[in-house]
């Protein structure tokens, strides 16, 4: 009762015309929204996560990590073919430690085990540059050479925000263009253009990237790491932009049958005035939400790709692992699977912090945008107000 | 409308989004330089050359000769053609069946498990695998239903209780678990935590396409606990007359093979499972709450219908509308876990075979040949999906 009674007397304030000057509509729908939002604890939740990893992910851009592939930290013990980088102390078993800092390679079974594990510390004070504090990540198969996990994740916040974004920004307002078009025009536009939009949906989301990215790899002008980026985001926006637009024209064949439209039309508005005014911002909702949702999906497929096999970066551009959460994980997750094939029972040591630190981040993020924007669904659609 | 009337007409539907999806992949392939076209349909040569030119028969030491493999692949693809007389052939030689050879020279074929399939047709390649990947689907559509459709309903029934909760919370999880990550979870909890001493660790040796090799090519020490084979493993099946590991084991009369088998397919099945179980939930429980609050609902319960049988009888089936029409929406995305889930466990499907296709190099018979195959399966189930909406409501093939 005392929720319901809060409910009118904030949606007053909000609404009604306070004292002198009647506030701007969109700004008191942003509010009313957000006082439905509020209510919604697992909504609050998800923004708080996502408002915390935008921040992270802007003190990441402060760091001096390279944005490419990350500096590798190399083992002192027999360390030949390691990439220059910051050299890590470590020392087989039956060695006395060379000397503080430094971490014992675990044995199992009597044998130097695969992969040369370093544990996460708890000693914060290496953040930048010494032994990890999230543990680290094998990368070449003579476990001389090891990723900061700490570094990569959060350059990974950067990369996987960037990402996402671009492909669904990109992909949405495709989408919503071609939604558009498709819905107000109609007839014989809106037939071809729906009937592209079949086919491109038939073809599953993940093997079109595949062989869109895999036929595109070939051409020189995908060649250095940048476009490498880009590849990996027109892959995805060709595959994406479908989906938005099916939602958008679907959208707008409700919303151009209201009355407001009509009456926009009887006061003498042009075709272009009533699409751009009318008919697309009453529309977007479901895009937006779609989108929200799209933005937490989009780092688990780019995992996915990697954990294919896809290089982001391949050898010919340059080395190490692309900084982002999902290929992160993909790269840690690989050679543990090929571990419990070959290990014997018993005997496995599981490195669980290869894949949980960046695997975590992945699920938070994709999980908060979900309850983010299932809250936002909520608070946007009338009906399903309590 | 005849019921067969709606089927042929549904299918005639499917002609434009063949095409299309082939023209598709025909502009993809064209973007692809003429080596690596050639490369994907015809064997190399044994004198390995691949380039435009070679050396000359008569004259060794000249190397600028035309090369026969390479104009007689120009000539037979085409290549010269105007691009819709191109896009002909392509299309000829697609619905023929003629999706090209698997490189010799690529990642696949030097992979050791499938050595074999190097400069096989891609046609006859992916047959091989397909009944394993079919086992898998049917099995995990299984689960969707078994899983999806009772757990719906139960948390429709009790709205806003903890079992609403927990299974939304699942169903929130199932978007933000990548399967990837999902797969490796499960195994490594399966193998380290039970595997060792009940013999689970056999889950990551996964069954051969063939018979033949069915079991006896997987390390012993590393597949069975305490590396003694189980006894029924000395019979042998040497025939596989429909291809489906489970139905061979069956029909040879080896029901311990079938059942094992069948236990392997569980988890990597569920794990397919998990995030069509995750979307489809949402729909059914949605559709459940809005049939419930309808007149004939309330008719049930006002007559003194027990609450079990209003639910699953009278609401339940008529709720199965929209969970069979998002069945059939999300069937991509449920095709879309193959590759990786098949990657993870070990699965000798049509997934494993492109995830291993897109490694360098290379091998693009068999990424544009899984894609068309996929993509069918989805058409074709997306077809299926459609005659059994309007079998299970009338209105959608008489209105």
């Amino acid at each position: 009762m005392e929720s319901t009674l809060t409910a009118t007397t904030e949606e007053t304030t909000a609404t009604t015309p306070g004292r002198g000057r009647r506030p701007n509509p969109h700004v008191a729908q942003f509010l009313r929204t957000f006082y439905y939002l509020r209510r919604n604890g697992l909504a609050m939740f998800g923004l708080g996560v996502i408002i915390a990893l935008i921040l992270i992910a802007l003190y990441a851009l402060t760091l001096p990590i390279p944005t490419q592939s990350l500096a590798f930290y190399c083992s002192t013990n027999g360390a030949s073919t390691c990439v220059p980088g910051t050299p890590i102390c470590t020392y087989p078993q039956g060695v006395t430690a060379p000397g503080p800092n430094c971490y014992q390679t675990p044995v199992a079974g009597g044998v130097s085990f695969f992969p040369s594990i370093i544990p996460p510390t708890f000693d914060l004070s290496h953040f930048s540059g010494g032994p990890l504090p999230l543990g680290s990540l094998t990368i070449d198969p003579s476990h001389n050479a090891f990723f900061n996990l700490y570094d990569g994740m959060l350059r990974g916040s950067d990369w996987s925000l960037i990402i996402s974004l671009s492909i669904v920004l990109t992909g949405a307002a495709i989408g919503a263009i071609v939604g558009a078009v498709a819905g107000t025009f109609g007839g014989l536009i809106d037939e071809v253009l729906m009937r592209l939009v079949d086919i491109f949906l038939s073809i599953p989301a993940i093997l079109f990237v595949i062989v869109i990215i895999a036929v595109l790899q070939v051409s020189p002008v995908f060649g250095t790491f940048d476009a490498r980026i880009g590849l990996l985001v027109i892959g995805f926006v060709v595959v994406w932009w479908p989906f938005y637009a099916r939602i958008v024209r679907g959208q707008v064949l409700v919303v151009r049958e209201q009355k407001y439209v009509e009456a926009a039309r009887a006061c003498g508005a042009g075709r272009g005035r009533i699409i751009l005014r009318h008919i697309l911002p009453n529309s977007v909702y479901p895009v937006f939400i779609q989108v929200s949702l799209d933005v937490g999906t989009i780092p688990l497929f780019v995992g996915t790709l990697v954990f294919l096999g896809f290089a982001v970066i391949p050898t010919s551009v340059g080395s190490g692992i692309f900084p982002e959460w999902g290929s992160i994980t993909a790269v840690a997750v690989t050679p543990l699977i090929g571990l419990l094939t070959t290990c014997q029972f018993g005997q496995c040591i599981i490195p669980w912090w290869q894949f949980f630190f960046p695997g975590f981040a992945l699920f938070m993020f994709a999980i908060s945008v979900n309850f983010l924007s299932d809250g936002l669904r909520d608070a946007l659609d009338p009906r399903l107000r309590r | 409308m005849q019921m067969w009337v709606y089927i042929v007409r549904r299918t005639l539907l499917l002609i434009p989004i063949i095409i299309g999806v082939m023209t598709i992949t025909f502009i993809l392939i064209s973007a692809l330089p003429t080596g690596l076209r050639c490369v994907s349909y015809f064997p190399i040569p044994r004198s390995g050359d691949i380039g435009p030119t070679g050396p000359c028969p008569g004259n060794p030491t000249q190397s600028n000769c035309p090369n026969p493999w390479w104009t007689h692949c120009v000539s037979v693809l085409g290549l010269n053609n105007p691009v819709p007389l191109q896009w002909a052939t392509y299309m000829y030689n697609s619905l023929t069946f003629n999706w090209g050879t698997v490189n010799l020279n690529s990642y696949l074929s030097t992979h050791t498990e499938y050595t074999f399939m190097g400069g096989e047709p891609v046609t006859s390649a992916l047959a091989q695998v397909l009944p394993y990947t079919l086992e898998l689907a049917t099995i995990s559509l299984l689960l969707i239903l078994v899983v999806s459709i009772p757990l719906g309903n139960l948390s429709a029934a009790n709205r806003n209780r903890p079992i609403d909760q927990a299974s939304r919370v699942m169903s929130f999880s199932g978007y933000a678990l990548a399967p990837f990550l999902l797969g490796s979870l499960l195994l490594m909890a399966f193998v380290i935590l039970i595997g060792a001493s009940n013999g689970w660790h056999s889950l990551t040796c996964a069954a051969s396409p063939t018979y033949l090799e069915f079991y006896h090519s997987w390390p012993a020490n590393q597949c069975f606990p305490g590396g003694n084979p189980p006894s029924w493993l000395a019979n042998n099946i040497v025939s596989s007359p429909t291809g489906f590991p489970t139905v061979d084991a069956a029909y040879h009369g080896q029901w311990a093979i079938a059942a094992d088998t069948l236990i392997r397919l569980i988890l990597p099945a569920f794990v397919i499972a998990y995030g069509s179980i995750a979307g489809l939930l949402r729909y059914v429980r949605n559709s459940m709450l809005e049939v419930m609050n309808l007149d004939f609902v309330r008719t049930a319960r006002a007559k003194g219908v027990p609450e079990a049988i209003v639910i699953n009888r009278h609401a339940g089936r008529n709720s199965l509308n929209v969970t069979i029409t998002v069945l059939g929406l999300t069937f991509a995305t449920f095709i879309s876990g193959f590759p990786v889930t098949e990657t993870v466990f070990g699965l000798t499907g049509v997934g494993r075979l492109l995830a291993l296709s897109i490694n360098i190099p290379f091998d693009y018979g068999i990424v544009f040949g899984s894609v068309l195959l996929f993509t069918y399966l989805v058409v074709a189930a997306n077809i299926i999906v459609d005659v059994l909406y309007a079998y299970l409501d009338p209105r959608v093939r008489l209105g």
